[in-house]
């Protein structure tokens, strides 16, 4: 018996390795192939310099397909565009350096600040645009008459790179992004059953996951927008999942909303009101739970928008009855239910959509998710980046320092590339320590095993350690900045091009100007500090602010989609919902809820006021709402009397209305002035500050 | 037919199978939209092998015709 144990034992392990560390043993073994697949074809080709195919295999190599895909084509681009500016600069003021380099400055700050705006891979190409620059636009500078051939060959070498690693992640145990999306959708789904099952939303529990959930908006929007070249899943299953994202935010908006309101009227005494509607809440948490377990996909997931409907078609009956059970002002149960009822549609429109996802009709049109940033970041990164340029240059020519282009390019590149990471200066160490341990790993393979290489398959067993542990570090979240710094370094030095060539004294300049422009562009990172500092929150806030106060006063209502993308996209790029923990971070979060909670009323109201309402009720509502953009304006306990004040007084002026129009009008009112009166909530919180 | 071995533009010459490549780049494209939407992919038995195998037919066909 024990033998029978042993081997179930055996066949437990072997699952849980083929699960966890098989695909990374099959990502390590196709970024060896492709990295030497590109040294072998280069060497075939007598390139100059096989390391940039390599380095560029390093770069794009990912374990989805779909990823290195699109990344190699933005590459594609930001190269070309790169080498064409290179080549102009070049041929304008080959002669002037002071020219050349301020106009390379210049360059790299459009780049910087390009890549802060855009997301993702298109961001990446504006990186590469820039840096590009330095790696041909230097080498060319000090000799232009070769200019075009250096241009040529580099194009030609990151070609090579591109190839390998997308035919390799095309073809060695591809990896779709098409299927790690679905799970991704089904996981958020369930993951948000249960909480609406779980949490009572008058506690503040669930903000914390809340927060996670959203976070992963943006991700899965990233893959999406990757899995776009891999095209043999369709386009509408694409629109369906861009279609859910928009949706799962509406809804979150609505259960943050009633939570808000259901704690708002616990702390002023109405619990009565509260209880009465929890109960009702308590049943959609039942009916996206039955027996406690969340849909887990697409079938399950239609018997839940099935069963949410019947609820909501019974919902009127039950409100009514629970409206007897509430406290005597029936206003603030109404409010609650009208949320209710919102957060019931958005959550069935939610499961419709899953239900839907593998159906093949084309039906869903999904909102683009749009560009929004704050232009001062965005001025400020660029200028980091020429900043950057403008000092390694001016040490270089100035020093007359042999490894001045090493240095100018190495600190460019790492100045640039992590702009948009969350906390750029933690970032920028571990790369730091990547290039320290590539260093050493490049020496020990430059003067230890190359010297004694004879013939291409013994250079390839010489690059091959160093290759694969850095590939083994990108495998891990925690090291994926420390291998790449690893990588880049210890391909950057391999002492051969056409022929061995590697000098210690030449490679000793090297590492001393690489370390030096890292540990510069840390300086750089922590003085101009866009992630975490406390004035780029204040700033996240301000424009959090104005989009409410641009709802209130903006001639036209704002699109919802419009202010939900905006609002979250702000916060994403500021990098907070990446660092939840910190306290400052959760409260630009609040801050975040708070405004789409506002913002969302204001845009109700008005939609509903400037289509059917009188000129008396138009003139009540406008008023209301330029107090409540004063007080967004700056919050200060006047403001908010008067703002209070206004919206009571728009409030009694549809008093009269009986109509559905009217009645609703009233409860979105109600709704922001109880959000307004609250204590507790980040307007107050800051006004006490 | 034979087809030049090079091109020129903006007096660089390029071998003439560049702009092949880029070419069948793009009839690759159109293909793989329709064999996407036509659902053959579905009953192909590994698709990017496919995919590859059909590029360097197109891509090969030309470099025939132009050497």
């Amino acid at each position: 018996m024990i033998g029978a144990q042993a081997i179930t034992d055996f066949r437990a392990a072997w699952r849980d390795w083929a699960k966890a560390d098989a695909p990374r043993f099959g990502y390590l073994a196709k970024v060896l192939i492709a990295c030497l697949g590109a040294m072998w074809i280069s060497i075939l080709f007598d390139m100059g310099q096989p390391r940039t195919a390599m380095v560029t295999v390093a770069i794009v190599m990912q374990s989805h397909s779909g990823m290195v895909l699109a990344k190699s084509y933005y590459r594609l681009i930001g190269t070309v565009a790169g080498v064409l500016a290179a080549l102009l600069l070049v041929g304008l003021f080959a002669q002037e350096r002071v020219p050349f380099l301020a106009s390379m400055a210049i360059w790299i700050g459009i780049c910087t600040a390009g890549s802060v705006i855009l997301r993702n891979h298109q961001s990446y190409a504006f990186v590469l645009a820039g840096y590009t620059l330095c790696i041909v636009g230097l080498p060319a500078a000090s000799q232009p008459d070769r200019a075009f051939d250096i241009a040529a060959d580099r194009v030609s070498e990151i070609m090579i790179g591109l190839l390998c690693a997308t035919l390799v992640s095309e073809l060695v145990f591809p990896k779709r992004i098409g299927s790690v999306m679905l799970d991704s959708a089904r996981r958020r789904f369930s993951d948000f059953s249960v909480m609406v099952a779980s949490s009572s939303p008058d506690d503040a529990g669930y903000r914390s996951a809340l927060m996670k959930l959203m976070g992963d908006i943006f991700s899965l929007e990233a893959f999406r927008a990757s899995s776009v070249l891999e095209s043999d899943d369709s386009r509408s299953y694409r629109l369906r999942l861009g279609r859910m994202n928009a949706e799962f935010m509406e809804a979150t908006t609505a259960f943050h909303a009633l939570g808000n309101l259901l704690q708002r009227q616990r702390r002023s005494g109405l619990n009565a009101t509260a209880d009465a509607l929890s109960g009702i809440y308590r049943k959609i948490g039942e009916v996206l739970m039955p027996g406690g377990l969340p849909a887990a996909n697409e079938r399950e997931a239609a018997e839940a928008a099935a069963r949410l409907s019947t609820l909501r078609a019974g919902l009127d009956a039950e409100l009514a009855a629970a409206r007897k059970g509430a406290d005597r002002e029936k206003i603030d149960f109404d409010v609650g239910a009208d949320l209710l009822g919102r957060l019931l549609d958005d959550l069935m429109a939610y499961a419709r959509t899953y239900a839907a996802l593998s159906r093949k009709r084309n039906d869903a049109e999904a909102p683009s998710l749009g560009v929004h940033f704050d232009p001062l970041a965005v001025a400020l990164a660029g200028m980091r980046g020429a900043l950057m340029l403008a000092i390694m240059a001016s040490i270089w020519i100035y020093a007359e320092w042999g490894s001045g282009i090493e240095a100018v390019t190495l600190g460019v590149v790492s100045s640039t590339l992590f702009a948009t990471s969350p906390s750029p200066a933690r970032t920028i160490r571990q790369f730091l320590m990547g290039a320290l341990i590539g260093t050493a790993f490049a020496y020990w393979t430059n003067f230890h095993l190359l010297n004694q290489a004879q013939g291409f398959v013994m250079l390839a067993l010489a690059v091959a350690p160093g290759i694969a542990m850095a590939a083994w570090l990108t495998t891990r979240p925690e090291g994926a900045v420390v291998g790449a710094g690893f990588f880049i370094v210890f391909l950057m030095h391999l002492g051969f091009g056409s022929a061995y060539s590697a000098d210690p004294a030449a490679f000793m300049n090297d590492v001393i100007a690489d370390i030096f422009a890292i540990a510069l562009s840390g300086v750089l990172y922590a003085l101009i500090d866009l992630g975490g500092s406390r004035w780029t929150r204040r700033r996240t806030v301000q424009r959090l602010k104005s989009l409410v106060i641009g709802a209130c006063r903006e001639p036209m209502p704002l699109r919802r989609e419009k202010l939900e993308i905006g609002a979250r996209d702000l916060v994403y790029r500021s990098g907070s919902i990446r660092r939840i923990a910190d306290e400052e971070d959760r409260i630009v979060i609040e801050w975040l809820l708070h405004a789409l909670e506002i913002g969302h009323a204001v845009i109700a109201l008005r939609e509903l006021v400037e289509q059917g309402g009188d000129r008396e009720s138009q003139r009540l509502v406008r008023g209301a709402l330029e107090s409540v953009a004063l007080f967004f304006e700056s919050p200060s306990e006047k403001r908010r009397l008067a703002a209070l004040r206004a919206l009571e007084a728009a409030f009694f002026g549809h008093d009269g209305a009986s109509d559905a129009a009217g009645r609703k009008v009233r409860l979105h009112l109600h709704f922001m002035k109880v959000a307004i009166q609250d204590q507790d909530s980040v307007v107050s919180k800051e006004e006490a500050a | 037919m034979i087809m030049p071995r090079e091109v020129e533009l903006l007096g660089a010459t390029f071998p003439a199978l560049v702009p092949a490549f880029l070419i069948a780049g793009i009839i690759m494209l159109a293909l793989d939209r329709t064999f996407a939407i036509s659902g053959l992919y579905r009953r192909v038995w590994y698709p990017s092998l496919f995919r590859f195998a059909l590029f360097v037919c197109l891509f090969c066909g030309m470099g025939l015709v132009i050497y």
